[in-house]
């Protein structure tokens, strides 16, 4: 064995928390603390492997730094098929890298100059879940899943092949999880976390396989991490930290039965990571003797708390080599070459151990294909084996009809994706160039005389910049760099590194005279000659320029804080010479809004005039003193008087699309104060005349003129309506305080409350009703009338059937409250009255239960968490606009409190969901909305299948599907709303086959509608 | 993660005479579509004795940032010579180029910039009074110094704490002259490329 301590692996003496090896073995990453961030670092592994390399200059030793991690990073792990990197790190976001190709080295700007970095790895994707710091992330054999765990207590798998999609979050720990391990079948993944429990969990449907308890029992949560592993042949998972008879051990737990019987002793502290040889090894045949049949066995390093490491055989009894004081701190990472002979150490202590082992000390590796025979000895088929365009899961698909369901799912996915976009390949940003073939070098000549250059409203200078590369889904294209590079870097060094490093990269033998050599002390000392050295020759170089360090000094501080001025910039700005036109613009902007403004309070001032005129017609009976705004008001009403009929006049005759002013008006008058008895409505003012438009298709125009003409004593109102060009026209006895109409009814209320109601070709439909007080507000839908009085009751007539379906039905029920009052009130097609009260909530009143029930309120809590976002429907449009949409609000601000409430238990917001998706429901069915209905419904089944709540979903399904056969006793209805419920299962359906999980309650529901189809 | 990145600044028309305007090709690079706009800014430290005397020489706002790489040109005129103090006018300063997006600043790059007479006698015996107009400005455009601010670029209504990264080097760098920042030391053996070109 050799081991060999690079020194120039390092973070600048920060920890190094993780190491990977990458699976081609020509480069490994680390992860770890930066200077202000978390920094994962991708290096040569040829210096590593070799001298010669190490000592030329022309061999990169860092390929890439990335600090783009705000905090400590905690692990990195390259994907199996070495195209990605995923990185977890405290600040609780896991990000994925991607190589992109065909852009030279660079420098970070402003970083330590030409310290280039050779490869060019950025962030493709942001994961963003956890709660908590990550700790541990793992891809699953194949790079099918992505998990990730963290101190938040969950697991998150991603789909790989999809990033950001989330498959699902493992939760059961009750401590941080701080490893996790893939199954190298398949089939599982293991966390182990600070709560005394290892747990595997199944692939199939996530759910938990076991919890092993008992050799944790007596552990403390004195480890950063608690990396286990799984055996290549998957036989034995290994524990980091457990304890046996109070002393640390690395636990083995079988795969069969999850029996623990066994550990790894002898480590003095904690164990902190343990990592298996991906090589199953057999025996070294010795020449000359015969080829005895020998037992395969796997190795396994084991990496602990008291700085040392262990590597062990399965076939031994005691381990191959511990290595002692390898390391000041905790040892924290551990990376196999994909070899099997090779293996990188790091610390807390910021150093990265290499080891070097030979075929003689580790045995024969076994051949992929005899491993693979291994597998399927005792697996059978395995996900090892088969191809990568394997399945996502190895769940077997069960029926003809769910893997046609499943193939028509992948061909339509495949056909979106589109042409040359397979995959993760399509994730990938990309950047394009968009210079339509000029070159980088004519473009900057003119940059300044070609950028866009354009002045804001409030007089700024706004500057588009030039786009010279789109970032797109894709691959970066070559186009763009191999023109010219745009870093001033010597792009020439670039070819010259990375050609370097493809012929250098291949792993060989470790050279000899590194032979168990730990050569990182005087190699620092070395260097910090050098710097001290160097200091002095900047210094000198400095002092001849400047004669002055004391203010050089003082300057430096600016480099770094954030300046004061940024705040006071408009002064700065005023006080600078050539900046004219900045301080002359914003003046006319200004007095423009200022003259904005004013309009604005003149407007909403009048309207104030108007409400307190209404308010005065409400409450005209009662003393002044009774209303609640006291002085102020009556004042404005004495003004306001005289102006109400010449308010009135105004309104000009032809004005469609208008709404009865009256309406808006008594949506602002709030309700009378709760000590009065008699609850009472604000009334709508007699007008002179008035207009409306009370239907689109057909155009139907209302037009009204009170006391048109005095016949014999008594003042007549005509009501004229024009339909489609076509006028008729009637009179009315009494004043017109309101009207409405649909397509097609039309309702008048007169002064003397007696409603009018007629056919949109002006018959008379129904005698006049006299109200008991004074309507309030009138709406007519389809052929429905509805009348809110002022005296808080409420009704609603079915025209064509001449029947109430509400009777004089009072509000007090819902205006209890003591500042409520009635903000909206509408009357959908089906005839069901909705009214929205100013606390927020909204009721209608449900002629079958013949109560008021709530459908809506904006201040509930449930509306504010609910987070169903993944499941709104992406091809179909937004929420159909009904009853329940307008009552809600468009902009329905569900979930909207969701992000913020991150930190909400995951149960507790699936919960609060739920409950919210049902009310949506139930809400939607009262109001008889039957297009909401179906568009909850269908949302409500999309959330029960990611949630995987199979009870509820079967309840759904059974109800939608009703029963099978025909019988008189069944109550059930096949139809609501109008929709036929079977219709409705066959859309819920194949939301449901979308997980696998359910396949079974799939094909049951699906054979049953055939059935019944065939019937 | 900082979803602008500042790839390159390119100091244009440099060294010039003190009156020119400054001219900074700005490279950057967007992760995704920036709803509003960036805000950058030139700010001349007259003095650096105080910040009184720092100057705000421009602010641009650049926009819309799509996700991809921009670039564009900022340029701002010379500082107002009335604003300097006569002692300070010669000799070595600071240009810093600032960017904030919804108000906060997440990237400051500063620059020394160098005041001298080009003409040798003038540069033997200064006048008293400044004359600009012989001044050369000289911005040491190799070595910038980058800080970069951790800021909140969603906008959310809870604005992050002022989690404000105070670069470490400046804890340090008290007795240092401002090239041998521990921190942004080049490796070994590059001391020629960091130095200054301004002698």
């Amino acid at each position: 064995m050799k081991l060999l301590k690079p020194s120039w692996v390092s973070h600048n003496g920060k920890p190094i928390f993780s190491v990977d090896i990458h699976p081609d073995g020509t480069k490994f990453a680390t992860g770890g603390q930066g200077e202000d961030s978390g920094k994962v670092m991708i290096w040569n592994m040829a210096p590593v492997l070799r001298e010669e390399d190490e000592k030329n200059e022309n061999v990169p030793k860092m390929l890439c730094q990335m600090d783009n991690h705000l905090a400590c990073v905690n692990c990195v792990r390259w994907s199996n098929n070495g195209l990605y990197l995923a990185s977890g790190g405290d600040d609780k976001l896991v990000m994925v890298w991607k190589r992109a190709a065909f852009i030279g080295p660079s420098t970070v700007f402003g970083s330590s100059s030409k310290l280039a970095n050779v490869e060019q790895w950025r962030c493709v994707t942001i994961l963003r879940n956890h709660t908590g710091d990550v700790m541990d992330v793992a891809w699953s054999p194949h790079d099918v899943w992505l998990a990730s765990c963290s101190v938040d207590n969950t697991i998150v798998i991603w789909n790989a092949r999809k990033f950001p999609e989330m498959v699902t979050c493992l939760r059961g720990h009750t401590g941080l999880v701080k490893g996790l391990t893939w199954d190298p079948v398949g089939k599982y993944i293991a966390s182990q976390a600070d709560d005394h429990s290892l747990k595997v969990w199944r692939t199939v449907d996530w759910q938990m396989e076991a919890n092993i308890t008992k050799p944790f029992s007596e552990c403390g949560g004195t480890t950063h991490v608690l990396r286990l592993s799984w055996s290549p042949d998957g036989q034995y998972l290994v524990s980091a930290h457990a304890m046996n008879n109070s002393g640390p051990t690395a636990q083995i737990v079988e795969r069969d039965g999850w029996k623990t019987n066994m550990d790894f002793v002898g480590h003095r502290k904690a164990v902190t990571v343990v990592k298996f040889n991906p090589k199953i090894f057999k025996k070294k045949q010795k020449n000359g003797s015969s080829p005895k049949p020998s037992c395969p066995y796997c190795c396994c390093a084991v990496g602990s708390k008291d700085r040392s490491l262990s590597v062990w055989l399965t076939s031994l009894k005691r381990p191959l080599v511990v290595i002692h004081d390898l390391f000041d701190k905790s040892i924290m990472d551990i990376s196999w070459t994909l070899t099997g002979l090779g293996m990188l150490v790091c610390s807390m202590d910021g150093t990265v151990a290499y080891l070097d082992f030979s075929l003689d000390e580790l045995g024969d590796p076994l051949s992929e294909d005899e491993k693979n025979t291994i597998h399927q000895n005792i697996y059978g088929k395995s996900l090892a084996i088969t191809s990568t365009e394997a399945q996502l899961s190895t769940t077997i698909i069960e029926n003809p009809e769910m893997l046609k369901y499943q193939q028509e799912r992948q061909n339509s996915a495949q056909a979106n994706a589109g042409p040359g976009g397979a995959g993760p390949e399509s994730s990938a940003p990309k950047l394009n160039s968009v210079m339509n073939g000029e070159s980088l070098e004519d473009i900057r000549k003119n940059l300044l005389k070609k950028q866009v250059e354009t002045r804001t409203a409030d007089g700024r200078r706004r500057i588009t910049p030039l786009c010279i590369a789109q970032l797109d889904t894709g691959d970066f294209s070559p186009a763009l760099f191999n023109s010219v590079p745009i870093l001033p870097s010597g792009s020439s060094m670039s070819s010259q590194l990375t050609n370097q490093l493809s012929s250098d990269s291949s792993p060989g033998q470790l050279r000899p005279s590194h032979d168990a050599m730990l050569t990182s002390p005087p190699a620092n000392s070395a260097a910090k000659g050098l710097e001290d050295n160097n200091d002095g020759v900047k210094s000198s170089l400095l002092l001849t320029s400047a004669s002055k360090i004391e203010p050089m000094k003082a300057l430096d501080s600016r480099f770094t804080e954030r300046s004061k001025a940024t705040p006071g910039v408009t002064a700065a700005i005023s006080s600078t010479a050539g900046l004219t036109p900045l301080d002359s613009r914003p003046k006319d902007a200004l007095s423009a809004l200022k003259d904005a403004k004013t309009k604005e309070e003149t407007s909403s001032d009048s309207e104030d005039k108007m409400a307190a005129i209404n308010k005065n017609l409400a409450f005209g009976k009662r003393k002044p003193e009774l209303l609640l705004d006291g002085g102020e008001v009556v004042e404005k009403r004495k003004k306001g008087r005289p102006r109400k009929d010449k308010v009135a006049a105004s309104i000009p005759q032809p004005f469609p699309q208008v709404t009865p002013p009256a309406e808006r008006e008594a949506s602002r008058v709030s309700a009378p104060p709760a000590p009065i008895a008699v609850l009472k409505l604000p009334t709508p003012s007699t007008k002179k005349a008035f207009s409306l438009q009370v239907s689109m298709e057909p155009s139907v125009f209302l037009e009204v003129e009170n006391e048109v003409s005095v016949v014999a004593g008594s003042k007549l109102s005509q009501l004229r309506c024009s339909r489609d060009g076509r006028d008729w026209n009637t009179l009315l006895p009494s004043s017109v305080v309101t009207a409405a109409g649909s397509s097609d009814v039309l309702a008048v209320a007169c002064e003397d409350r007696m409603l009018s109601v007629f056919s949109s070709c002006g018959r008379r439909l129904l005698p006049s009703i006299q109200l008991s007080t004074p309507v309030s507000a009138l709406h007519c839908s389809a052929h429905f009338v509805m009348v809110l009085t002022a005296g808080a009751t409420l009704s609603v007539w079915d025209v064509h059937k001449q029947k109430a379906l509400v009777k004089n039905e009072s509000l007090l029920t819902i205006l209890s409250g003591a500042d409520t009052s009635v903000s909206q009130s509408l009357l959908t097609q089906q005839g069901v009255p909705v009214i929205g009260l100013s606390n927020g909530k909204s009721y209608c009143f449900s002629s079958s239960l013949e109560t008021w029930t709530l459908i809506a309120d904006k201040g509930d809590s449930l509306v504010q968490c609910a987070d169903f976002r993944s499941c709104l429907p992406t091809h179909d449009a937004p929420v159909s606009s009904g009853p329940l949409a307008v009552m809600q609000g468009r902009n329905l601000n569900a979930g909207r409190l969701a992000s913020r409430l991150s930190s909400t238990p995951h149960h507790l917001q699936q919960s609060m969901t739920l409950a919210f998706l049902e009310n949506q429901l139930a809400s939607a069915l009262t109001l008889q909305s039957a297009q909401e209905y179906r568009y909850w419904l269908l949302i409500y089944a999309r959330f029960l299948v990611n949630e995987g709540s199979e009870y509820r979903l079967r309840e759904l399904c059974k109800e939608l599907l009703g029963p099978v056969h025909k019988s008189a006793a069944t109550s059930w209805e096949p139809t609501t709303l109008g929709l036929r419920k079977r219709e409705l299962l066959r859309e819920v359906l194949p939301v449901i086959g979308e997980n696998l999980r359910f396949q079974r309650l799939f094909t049951e529901y699906q054979d049953q509608l055939e059935l019944l189809r065939n019937k | 993660m900082a979803k602008v990145q500042v790839l390159n600044v390119a100091v244009l028309d440099n060294p010039s005479p003190f009156g020119n305007p400054f001219q900074f090709e700005i490279t950057f690079e967007c992760m995704e579509d920036l709803p509003e706009d960036l805000e950058w800014k030139i700010i001349y430290v007259g003095s650096a004795e105080s910040e009184e005397y720092d100057q705000v020489l421009d602010s641009v706002l650049v926009g819309p940032v799509p996700a991809g790489r921009h670039m564009f040109v900022f340029q701002a005129d010379a500082p107002n010579t009335g604003l300097i103090p006569e002692s300070d006018a010669v000799g070595v300063t600071v240009v810093l180029i600032t960017c904030t997006y919804r108000g906060q600043e997440f990237i400051r790059i500063g620059y020394y910039v160098n005041n001298e007479y080009t003409d040798p006698e003038l540069r033997e015996n200064p006048p008293l009074k400044p004359d600009y107009t012989q001044l050369q400005r000289n911005i040491l455009a190799s070595n910038p110094r980058v800080t970069r601010f951790h800021i909140n670029w969603e906008g959310l209504a809870d604005k992050m704490e002022d989690s404000e990264n105070v670069d470490p080097s400046s804890n340090i760098s008290g007795m240092l002259p401002p090239s041998c920042i521990p921190e942004k030391m080049p490796p070994l053996g590059l001391i020629a490329d960091n130095s200054m070109d301004f002698m």
